[in-house]
């Protein structure tokens, strides 16, 4: 079994240095089950996984990886990591979009929620539209491309009400090449939460999400982004991520080298405005500023329009 | 500068002359004025150092919430400022129920889009205010000017005074208090600019300071007034204008006796041989 050890040699790349010289060593040392997901063109392309430089299939095998490691553990370790406030995030996130209040009232609208195996998004949108808004024609398509992610997804709608449940669907499938069962034109709302730093080609995957959205859909994305605007706490915050995260991940999850891609990652990840360039790009239209951060910016949520 | 109107040409709101899709009878339209104003709204920090003629301020909305916000605006009287009457604008404007969650701070945009709106009506109809008399008030004092153009701000509130009391409540929540705040200080800024003031003194803040106070209180006296055509708000403001010039030249006397005080005193000082 050779995949423990390659995850074995990406510990200790916290170190600038380390993490260069040996990107190309052994990223393909391992032989793996082909991806149920076709391979988009530039799968060879070079992209980032951590501070480590790899092509972007290699990329998507090493995050499905992380994510099969992690799928068990992960409500819990996202508790410890954030000391809960990703439950408060996600709260805002769904009531700020405010999934089901149409006029008239009960109009249906189909929301696609990207990456969101465990459903933690998708089940928040259910219980604001069809509880708080009071609108059951409001459906949720969960994405994700990692089987293990939605398969405890699944485990946890079991405990939803049966209305929830059947307004439910999921959907194995890679963001950056959706399935033509979406078709264009067809949502009113695209979410990804705390999962397009993973993607290996995000822009395919923003042009993806624009193709399927209708026109006047809003694209809604939550992810960890930059603290720069307050030094002391980006201080405190970077050390809180870069020692105590992989060391949570060690004693609770038993796999440090998932947490410490986990906080490699979102120091990759392209700041505020950066981000929603890259959105505009895709051809969404930015309302204000167009990002709003959340706990000084440690999250921050990006919104875009698809023109009329 | 003979004509303080023409200030700050490109109007922000006026750029959606470019795609109206619903509007047309916008309460705002009627000054809406197509400019070369490339309404790039990705980055629209809307600072503003001064009033430049030739720098116009980047447009603090951009062309799809102007849309929905414009279409939302008519149903204000109706609905109040709520995200109801944002939905029904979206609904309005062509677009889907969802999109009105794109806007950042929800019934608060609206709000601000009346308070833009308005700013805007009122330097746009500044010539008019001011020449409307038979003796025309340029000839009058810059006071006078400042108290009718702060009045025909005052009757911008008139189709929404029964919902005002609500909006000024979320104004005042803490997340939208520095919002309100600068849009409150760029109205009194251009009630100033445009009733002539050229001041570059100190008085520079406390007339802003002071107008802001006149004008946030007979906003509010007005959302209780039902005399006929806001008879007794008119005489508040009056009122409260004429404290402000009286306080202002007690203050200034003060100042003045305080100086010359001080300075006698420095006088007798020297006189008697301290090294001052």
């Amino acid at each position: 079994m050779s995949a423990p050890s390659l995850l074995r040699s990406r510990a200790g790349l916290l170190r600038p240095t380390a993490c260069i010289s040996r990107m190309n060593q052994r990223l393909l040392s391992t032989t793996r089950q082909p991806r149920s997901s076709e391979p988009s063109s530039t799968s060879d392309r070079q992209t980032h996984f951590g501070f480590e430089t790899v092509t972007e299939s290699v990329k998507r095998e090493r995050v499905a990886e992380v994510f099969t490691s992690v799928a068990e553990s992960y409500d819990k370790m996202n508790d410890l990591m954030s000391l809960g406030v990703h439950r408060l995030w996600k709260d805002y996130f769904v009531s700020s979009l405010n999934p089901g209040a149409t006029n008239p009232p009960g109009m249906p609208q189909r929301i696609l929620d990207v990456a969101g195996g465990t459903g933690d998004i998708a089940f928040r949108m259910l219980q604001h539209a069809h509880v708080n808004n009071g609108n059951p024609n409001v459906h949720v398509t969960i994405s994700d491309i990692n089987p293990a992610m939605l398969a405890v997804g699944r485990q946890r709608s079991l405990a939803l009400p049966a209305s929830h449940q059947s307004s439910l669907s999921f959907l194995e499938a890679n963001a950056e090449v959706l399935p033509s069962s979406l078709e264009d034109n067809s949502l009113d709302l695209y979410t990804v939460a705390f999962g397009i730093r993973n993607f290996s080609n995000m822009p395919a995957a923003l042009k993806e999400a624009y193709r399927v959205l209708k026109p006047g859909g809003v694209f809604a994305c939550m992810e960890f982004s930059k603290v720069d605007k307050y030094p002391l706490f980006n201080a405190i915050y970077k050390q809180w991520s870069f020692s105590a995260i992989p060391l949570i991940g060690q004693l609770v999850a038993g796999d440090r080298d998932s947490y410490q891609y986990l906080v490699e990652s979102i120091e990759r990840f392209p700041s505020q405005t950066e981000f929603r360039d890259m959105i505009a790009d895709a051809g969404f239209t930015i309302v204000g500023k167009g990002y709003e951060d959340l706990t000084g910016g440690v999250a921050a949520i990006h919104k875009g329009i698809k023109p009329l | 500068m003979a004509s303080p109107c023409v200030a700050r040409t490109a109007r922000c709101l006026s750029a959606s002359a470019r795609r109206q899709t619903a509007s047309s009878t916008s309460a705002s339209s009627s000054s809406l004025r197509a400019t070369n104003n490339n309404s790039n709204s990705s980055s629209s920090s809307s600072k503003r150092a001064y009033h430049s003629h030739e720098h116009p301020p980047s447009p603090p909305f951009g062309p799809v919430d102007r849309d929905i916000l414009a279409a939302a605006y008519k149903h204000v009287p109706e609905h109040g400022f709520s995200l109801r009457a944002i939905g029904l604008g979206a609904r309005d404007a062509g677009y889907p129920d969802i999109s009105a969650s794109v806007l950042p701070d929800g019934q608060f945009s609206l709000i601000r889009y009346h308070l833009v709106a308005q700013r805007e009506r009122l330097a746009d109809r500044s010539r008019e205010v001011l020449l409307k008399d038979e003796a025309p008030l340029s000839a009058a004092g810059v006071g006078e000017k400042v108290a009718a153009l702060t009045w025909e701000r005052l009757m911008g509130n008139k189709d929404v005074i029964h919902r005002w009391q609500e909006a000024l409540a979320v104004m005042a929540q803490p997340s939208y208090l520095p919002k309100s705040l600068a849009e409150l200080a760029a109205l009194s800024d251009d009630i100033w600019f445009l009733a002539g003031d050229k001041a570059v003194d100190p008085s520079w803040y406390t007339k802003r300071a002071a107008l802001s106070m006149v004008y946030s209180s007979s906003e509010l006296f007005m959302t209780n007034d039902r005399s006929p055509n806001f008879l007794e708000t008119r005489q508040f403001l009056h009122r409260r204008l004429g404290e402000v010039q009286s306080v202002g030249s007690t203050l200034g006397s003060v100042g003045q006796w305080v100086g010359f005080t001080l300075n006698a005193g420095v006088n007798v000082l020297r006189s008697k041989g301290v090294p001052i």
